[in-house]
């Protein structure tokens, strides 16, 4: 107790340049903190007021104050879980893209010829605009004059399916595209993985005398856990966000609405429907399910992520 | 050499996974938005400098600062902005012209209006005339547009704009008509000739039986492949449905539209069969498939369909030689019980904001955008040569804009009388304001827009069973709807 007390007594004699410091430290440090504040927090405060009125977007948002009505009715809403639904399925693209990550960067990492060139064009369609590579996937799968049908017609002869006019294909079709889209992100960070990974622990696998299997299952894997726990966690943010994908390529949502994802059906009732205080409380519930998945994979990080400590 | 062997391997996987996105565009002979079809061609417009010098402006506004916000495709945008540049001149007022896309203008109009800072002068159709006047959004206009340019406009559009805070179509007027469209039907007179068959005749619309025969005549494989490529129509459903649902007396809502009706509907669930069957009983308009591959409106430019809608706005484009390389007239859209031709008529107006700083500058250049008769010839096409509406002054559309078009001074496909016929209505035509037009929002149409129509043009479903399936749904939308009118109005 009384050494806190002579702790607290004592302080630490700033120089001017110090102090100078310090007040420029601040205003470091303030940057960040004022974009979050202006940027972040408001927004979602903001929003989650909004999602407690009928607002229309009109002049006064609390005189239309509805308590949770807007949560009540989203429960019982068939096309808030269909679309719900329709966004968790195209996850399973998040685990299909890793592994192809992984493949394609041990393939990269390897001195074969024309390499560098290979990895820029992976990496162009992270680069370009979704709209645009959303409209060239869109005559990609093109029922009558798309590459994928012109090939299976080279193939075998037959016609092929309308990708983007049933209900399950369109699914599949979305997934394969937003695979493609996002394969140049994954392979570039697999691959400053591969290349962090000292050579010397291969170098001892190899004289305990592992095979290669052996050196990816025991090494290289674990090793790039770090990598792909930051795949997942971004990938998984940024699979409950789809939207444009979904807005170029079909039709109002594809046949039956079967395409559309929760973030499509916000926009429509936000901007189509006039409906702010409903399209806010989908936000809301979309960043508690968002915000619960990221807290749930922190933390279990520590069963699986392996660093090179 | 089994690491060489895994290398080349990997190298040819690299190649194979990247020449998945290397496809090249499929040719089509425009630029087609990938889902709908619908593209954004147009006559390239030259507006030149003498066909806007005669427009009478008065007044000087120098040192007012306006800003119009619309949305408009390229040739319009065009016209729009070489008025603007003459009335700037004219007035020495700075005028910023800002344009998006349809599609996406409500949505920026909502983000102006939550930010509390509205342009100048808007578009306002006439299904957001009442809560953008309960909203306190707009400036009502008489007090500034001559009693005498409003009376010259159509009927149909200077009730549209009327609001008394009760009664839509009484009360101070609030905008000035952009245009009155209307969406007839076109056919296309080479595939006709082509076919040896008579031109449809605009006094007497076909019959729904005499339709389906005359496309059953124009469906054929032109080219011997043994595939069919020209088809009698094609039917964009959320365009084209009205024409046959309102022709046979259907509806979608009850009179004060407070109930989706069209479960049992026997007038309607018969035409929506109709409209279906021509696709999957009669083969007479492209399939599902085919459709999602290449919609309607880009088969028709390329001379694939020998019928289609036809809005006013379209015809700059259809009689440019560059797009539509084809002979067209007008014809009614064919009749169902009702034995009335029918069809949806549209308008979206100028509005000006209530909290302009500049309400006699920005009513000037309303007007003149609207009601300007010089003005009026350069969108009509007098001027240009190209059409992107009827005129707005009526004694101009029936006098010398139709005489411009008998002397083939404006360019315009056969049979224009079919346009005033759905606009003025008479005996056999009629065109109306589509019941979205009076609703909050269009929620309870998109919701049967989403339900999955496409089973029933498929033929895995019928008619009747779609409606009593999505019904329920569009009824939640719009009690939805009127909940949030009722708010919006007792603010």
């Amino acid at each position: 107790m009384n050494l806190n007390n002579k702790a607290k007594k004592t302080k630490y004699k700033m120089s001017p340049i110090a102090k100078k410091e310090e007040r420029i430290a601040w205003l470091f440090i303030a940057a960040p903190i004022i974009g979050f504040l202006l940027f972040m927090a408001y927004p979602i405060v903001y929003a989650f007021i909004a999602s407690l009125t009928k607002w229309t977007g009109t002049r006064s948002m609390l005189d239309t104050f509805c308590g949770f009505d807007n949560y009540v009715r989203l429960f019982s809403d068939a096309k808030f879980w269909k679309t719900l639904r329709t966004t968790t399925i195209y996850l399973i693209g998040i685990p299909i893209g890793m592994i192809l990550g992984i493949v394609l960067a041990m393939g990269m990492n390897r001195k074969i010829p024309g390499v560098r060139v290979l990895r820029t064009m992976y990496y162009v369609p992270v680069i370009s605009s979704l709209v645009a590579v959303s409209i060239l996937w869109a005559w990609v799968y093109n029922y009558d004059y798309g590459l994928l049908n012109m090939i299976i017609k080279f193939l075998t002869g037959k016609h092929g399916p309308n990708w983007l006019g049933d209900e399950t294909l369109i699914k599949v079709s979305m997934i394969i595209f937003m695979v493609w889209r996002g394969l140049g992100n994954s392979i570039i960070l697999y691959l400053a993985g591969l290349q962090n990974i000292p050579r010397s622990y291969y170098e001892a696998a190899l004289v305990d005398g592992a095979n290669g299997w052996q050196k990816f299952r025991n090494i290289t894997l674990p090793l790039l856990s770090p990598v792909t726990f930051y795949i997942l966690i971004t990938s998984l943010i940024g699979g409950f966000q789809v939207f444009v994908e979904v807005q170029v390529m079909t039709l109002n949502g594809g046949i039956g609405y079967s395409a559309a994802t929760i973030v499509y059906y916000m926009y429509q009732k936000a901007f189509e429907g006039f409906q702010l205080g409903y399209a806010s409380s989908i936000a809301v519930i979309l960043a508690i399910i968002i915000f619960i998945i990221t807290i749930v994979n922190f933390t279990f990080q520590d069963k699986w992520v392996k660093t090179m400590d | 050499m089994k690491k060489r062997v895994t290398g080349i391997l990997l190298s040819i996987m690299l190649v194979m996974a990247i020449l998945v996105g290397c496809s090249a565009k499929p040719e089509t002979s425009t630029d087609t938005d990938a889902t709908t079809g619908n593209e954004t061609i147009g006559a390239d417009i030259e507006v030149s400098k003498e066909s806007t010098e005669n427009i009478q402006v008065e007044g000087d506004y120098s040192g007012t600062d306006i800003t119009v916000f619309i949305f408009a495709q390229e040739h319009e945008k065009a016209v729009y902005q070489s008025l603007i540049n003459e009335f700037m001149e004219k007035t020495g007022a700075k005028v910023t012209l800002e344009v998006t896309t349809a599609d996406e203008y409500g949505a920026k109009l909502l983000a102006y209006k939550t930010a509390n800072d509205m342009p100048d002068i808007f578009y306002v159709g006439p299904e957001a005339v009442a809560s953008n006047v309960n909203d306190g959004y707009l400036l009502p206009l008489d007090d500034y547009i001559s009693e005498k340019a409003i009376n010259d406009f159509w009927p149909a559009i200077s009730t549209a704009y009327r609001y008394d805070g009760k009664t839509i179509g009484e009360g101070p007027i609030y905008c000035l008509p952009k245009d009155l469209s209307t969406f007839a039907f076109a056919y296309n007179k080479d595939i006709f000739d082509a076919a040896g068959l008579e031109y449809p005749d605009p006094a007497n619309p076909y019959t729904w039986e005499e339709f389906l025969e005359v496309c059953k005549e124009l469906t054929k494989d032109t080219d011997g492949d043994g595939e069919i490529d020209q088809w009698g129509t094609a039917n964009a459903l959320q365009w084209s449905l009205d024409a046959f649902i309102y022709t046979n007396g259907g509806h979608f809502l009850n009179e004060d539209y407070t109930k989706v009706v069209i479960d049992g509907q026997k007038e309607f669930v018969d035409a929506f069969q109709y409209f279906a069957d021509l696709t999957c009983k009669y083969g007479v308009t492209p399939s599902v498939e085919q459709d999602t591959a290449l919609g309607g409106y880009q088969r028709w430019l390329d001379g694939q369909i020998g019928f289609f809608a036809c809005g006013t706005w379209d015809v700059g484009a259809f009689m440019d030689d560059n797009t539509f390389p084809y002979e067209w007239g007008l014809c009614g859209w064919p009749v169902g019980s009702t034995g009335v031709s029918m069809t949806r008529n549209g308008s979206v107006g100028f509005a000006v904001s209530a909290d302009t700083k500049n309400p006699d500058a920005s009513t000037a250049l309303v007007a003149l955008l609207s009601t300007d008769l010089e003005g009026q010839r350069v969108l009509s096409g007098e001027t240009t040569g190209a059409s992107l509406q009827i005129p707005n002054i009526m004694s101009y559309a029936k006098g010398d804009f139709v005489d411009r078009i008998e002397d083939g001074t404006i360019p315009y496909g056969d049979n224009v009388e079919v346009i005033f016929n759905y606009i003025e209505g008479t005996d056999k035509y009629q065109g109306i304001f589509v019941e979205t037009t009076y609703t909050y929002n269009a929620d309870w149409w998109t919701e049967f827009l989403s339900g999955g129509y496409e089973y029933v043009l498929t033929g895995e479903m019928t008619a009747a069973d779609y409606c009593a399936q999505v019904q329920p749904a569009m009824q939640d939308a719009l009690d939805n709807a009127n909940e949030l009118k009722a708010a919006a109005a007792s603010e």
